[in-house]
């Protein structure tokens, strides 16, 4: 690969790092829900991956390699404190809102006011569903064609 | 790289494509009510976006290479952005999980073997396993009202477009040549590590983690140069394992307590 192909591969690696890190940083200021902003936190420790190993693989040295190995480790060790404290803070206030700490922000910053909520209970997600076994499916007008034993 | 285009025509694109990654933000972003055409819009910008991102992208050479970075890169980005815009965090830590294949296809295409593994082992195997664990543990029933809304859904899609644009172009202006006052003394220059095998300049290729023992030889530089941080990182789970016990424990002690002086409240 000469060094035309490698910066290009350097580049590319490299923006697909800095999307990755701001699609992370926009999640972790808009969400609300302490697990997703989590997720945010991991996603721009993912784009930071990805632009550590595209500089080693530029320079080719080991550097890049090495650190992320430590991103790995720090994540973990974060990941276990941090889901300790996120379930500490369920079990005060039975909800996984980051506003609902809001008492500990700057004496001078606005309280966060939810407006125009949608009516609560509206349109649950749809989780998807395992049909159940064993329970013989209704009959059509082809039901005599069909053998009933298999 | 792409000597066909006008030197402006490219920051252009790339400047609409922020924008329009900005706005497919604002708009998806969980904010009120779920309107199809909202999100039909929004979509349809993200889709913009990306399309900008790839035509100013780098040509790799080999057609092969090319298309395998644009699918795994594909994935990446796309589950990234579903991630931080799913109203459900069930389904924004699956998406999450769609993500993290992405980036361990990246880090496979840049020769990363062991990483890409272990970003699939530690981090959709273990660390994301125990996220949708706390999820079951805490998710109330239907979709929460913390989950619907967002804080400043506007200013934060704005503010991660002006990083993604400052970042873009300083992407952009990297060149091939060295840098004139401060470029990193290479290896091979330096001729002082013979063992990591740099017998060729690192710009002339040979793309030295894609060799062969790359296991072997990424430990090798773990355990030889970098053993102190590995024996601090080793500490630092030690101390995390235990803090994470601690405070547990703490915390039904102060549960016990709370719950015995409301009992003694009411007597």
């Amino acid at each position: 690969m000469n060094p035309v192909q490698s910066l290009a591969m350097l580049q590319n690696a490299l923006t697909v790092g800095a999307i990755l890190f701001s699609l992370g940083l926009v999640g972790i200021l808009t969400r609300r829900n302490l697990i997703v902003m989590f997720l945010a936190a991991e996603m721009m420790l993912q784009g930071i991956s990805v632009s550590l190993v595209a500089w080693s693989r530029h320079h080719g040295d080991w550097g890049g390699h090495v650190l992320v190995i430590f991103v790995l480790t720090v994540a973990a060790c974060e990941a276990a404190v941090a889901l300790v404290f996120v379930l500490q803070a369920f079990s005060r206030t039975g909800r996984l809102d980051a506003a609902a700490w809001q008492s500990l922000r700057e004496a001078t910053v606005g309280r966060t006011v939810d407006r125009e909520l949608p009516a609560a209970g509206a349109a649950p997600p749809p989780f998807p569903t395992l049909t159940r076994a064993g329970v013989q499916p209704p009959g059509g007008e082809h039901a005599p064609l069909e053998r009933e034993h298999v | 790289m792409t000597p066909s285009l006008d030197p402006v025509l490219p920051g252009a694109i790339l400047a609409g494509g922020v924008l329009a990654a900005a706005a497919s933000l604002w708009l998806l972003l969980p904010n009120g009510p779920d309107r199809t055409a909202t999100r039909r819009l929004g979509t349809l910008l993200g889709l913009l976006a990306l399309g900008a991102f790839i035509v100013t992208g780098r040509r790799l050479g080999g057609f092969g290479e090319e298309a395998v970075f644009l699918i795994v890169s594909l994935v990446a980005v796309v589950a990234a952005a579903a991630t931080i815009v799913s109203r459900s965090p069930v389904y924004a830590a699956i998406w999450f999980a769609l993500s993290l294949c992405g980036v361990a296809g990246v880090l496979l295409v840049l020769g990363a073997q062991f990483l890409g593994v272990a970003t699939i082992v530690v981090y959709a195997g273990a660390i994301l396993v125990m996220f949708l664990f706390v999820l079951m543990l805490a998710q109330p029933a239907g979709l929460a009202p913390y989950d619907r809304v967002s804080n400043e859904p506007f200013l934060s899609a704005l503010a991660g477009a002006v990083l993604l644009g400052v970042l873009s172009l300083s992407i952009g202006r990297l060149s091939a040549a060295p840098a004139a006052c401060c470029g990193l003394p290479s290896r091979a220059q330096a001729g002082a590590d013979a063992a990591a095998a740099a017998a060729t300049p690192p710009a002339a290729g040979a793309a030295d983690p894609l060799a062969e023992n790359h296991v072997a030889r990424l430990g090798g530089e773990l355990f030889g140069r970098h053993l102190v941080a590995v024996e601090a990182a080793g500490v630092l789970l030690l101390v995390a394992l235990i803090g994470a016990i601690a405070v547990v424990a703490r915390g039904e002690d102060v549960h016990a307590s709370m719950a015995d002086d409301a009992g003694r409240a009411v007597r």
